[in-house]
């Protein structure tokens, strides 16, 4: 490992990208990404992996879900 | 984040309303007074109550039905999961507070639904223990990360090109507690301290849940694609671990 501030940053990228590290933190990860290939490319997979499973996660509930939950909305407060 | 707090703080299921705190900021107050006015109106027999929660809450249906495919694993158990968590929450919805976090308080009540009721009929023999589960246990998939620069764009190329549905069976191989911290994340975009709410767990845990599931993900998926002759190299998926 070379001490250009990989260490840190690998322990933070995480969070970085999950917008958890507070301005200044930041702002250093930014600083180190554009210099180092190495973490800017474990950053990049990170934000492929979080895309992926963004758009492999959309779902529509079925329709049928829609009414039987609105009737049942229905029954429970006319049961009130 | 302190009004979030009040939201998933109090009790989803069919409690003592809490009194609300005088301190509430007047956007609060307002949104309280919609809720006080649609009780009111409900209580002479009027469909306002209902119809603010439909107004409200029924919008977050395709989210909720989403993450509870990722929970249950399958549309039938979803579908009932879904249902649940609205009857849930619309006996509970005087108890929420107008103006906090309602997609997150809908994911609470739908998280120890889920807890409660589906979980026992598919217990994974791991849960409860897997927060536990030293690296080395959790496979090769863990040492995701040591790959090199040029194998790494070739890795986020491959992740890139994959189809959706490898990807969901991925993720429904990653132990449910990782796979829902990953979605409340990486899906919903809730912050950490949301999820802890949601999970009812540390955040420190949350991070390694979150951490654990992304790395075992990455893992699967980078084996999923060599497996199809996608081109990713030795050192991302399987082997290595060089300590």
């Amino acid at each position: 490992m070379t001490d250009c501030g990989c260490d840190k940053a690998k322990a933070e990228l995480e969070e970085f990208l999950h917008d958890e590290l507070c301005r200044e933190d930041a702002a250093d990860i930014r600083e180190h990404m554009r210099t180092c290939a190495d973490c800017s490319g474990e950053h990049h997979v990170g934000v492929v992996l979080t895309e992926a499973v963004q758009r492999a996660c959309k779902e529509t509930a079925p329709e049928d879900l829609r009414s039987t939950v609105l009737a049942r909305l229905r029954d429970l407060q006319a049961s009130h | 984040m302190a009004e979030l707090e009040s939201a998933v703080m109090s009790t989803p299921e069919g409690h003592e309303p809490t009194p609300a705190t005088s301190a509430t900021a007047p956007a609060v107050d307002e949104a309280e007074a919609a809720v006080v006015e649609a009780v009111e109106a409900s209580d002479e027999g009027e469909p306002d109550l209902r119809a603010l929660f439909e107004e409200q809450a029924l919008p977050f249906m395709d989210q909720l039905y989403a993450a509870a495919m990722r929970m249950t694993r399958n549309p039938a158990d979803a579908s009932d999961l879904v249902q649940e968590t609205f009857v849930k929450a619309f006996a509970a919805f005087r108890q929420f507070q107008q103006g906090t976090n309602l997609k997150a308080w809908l994911y609470r009540i739908q998280t120890n639904t889920f807890i409660n009721t589906y979980r026992k009929k598919q217990r994974d023999p791991y849960q409860g223990t897997i927060d536990e589960l030293e690296d080395w246990q959790m496979g090769g998939a863990e040492s995701a990360t040591r790959a090199s620069g040029s194998t790494r764009s070739a890795e986020a190329e491959a992740i890139d090109h994959l189809p959706d549905s490898a990807v969901k069976d991925a993720l429904q191989k990653v132990p449910e507690d990782f796979r829902m911290a990953v979605y409340f994340a990486d899906v919903e975009g809730f912050s950490y301290q949301e999820i802890a709410d949601i999970m009812k767990t540390p955040v420190g845990t949350v991070m390694s849940r979150l951490h654990r599931g992304r790395r075992l993900l990455r893992g699967l998926l980078a084996d999923y694609a060599r497996d199809r002759g996608i081109a990713v190299p030795a050192g991302t998926t399987t082997k290595g671990s060089d300590k």
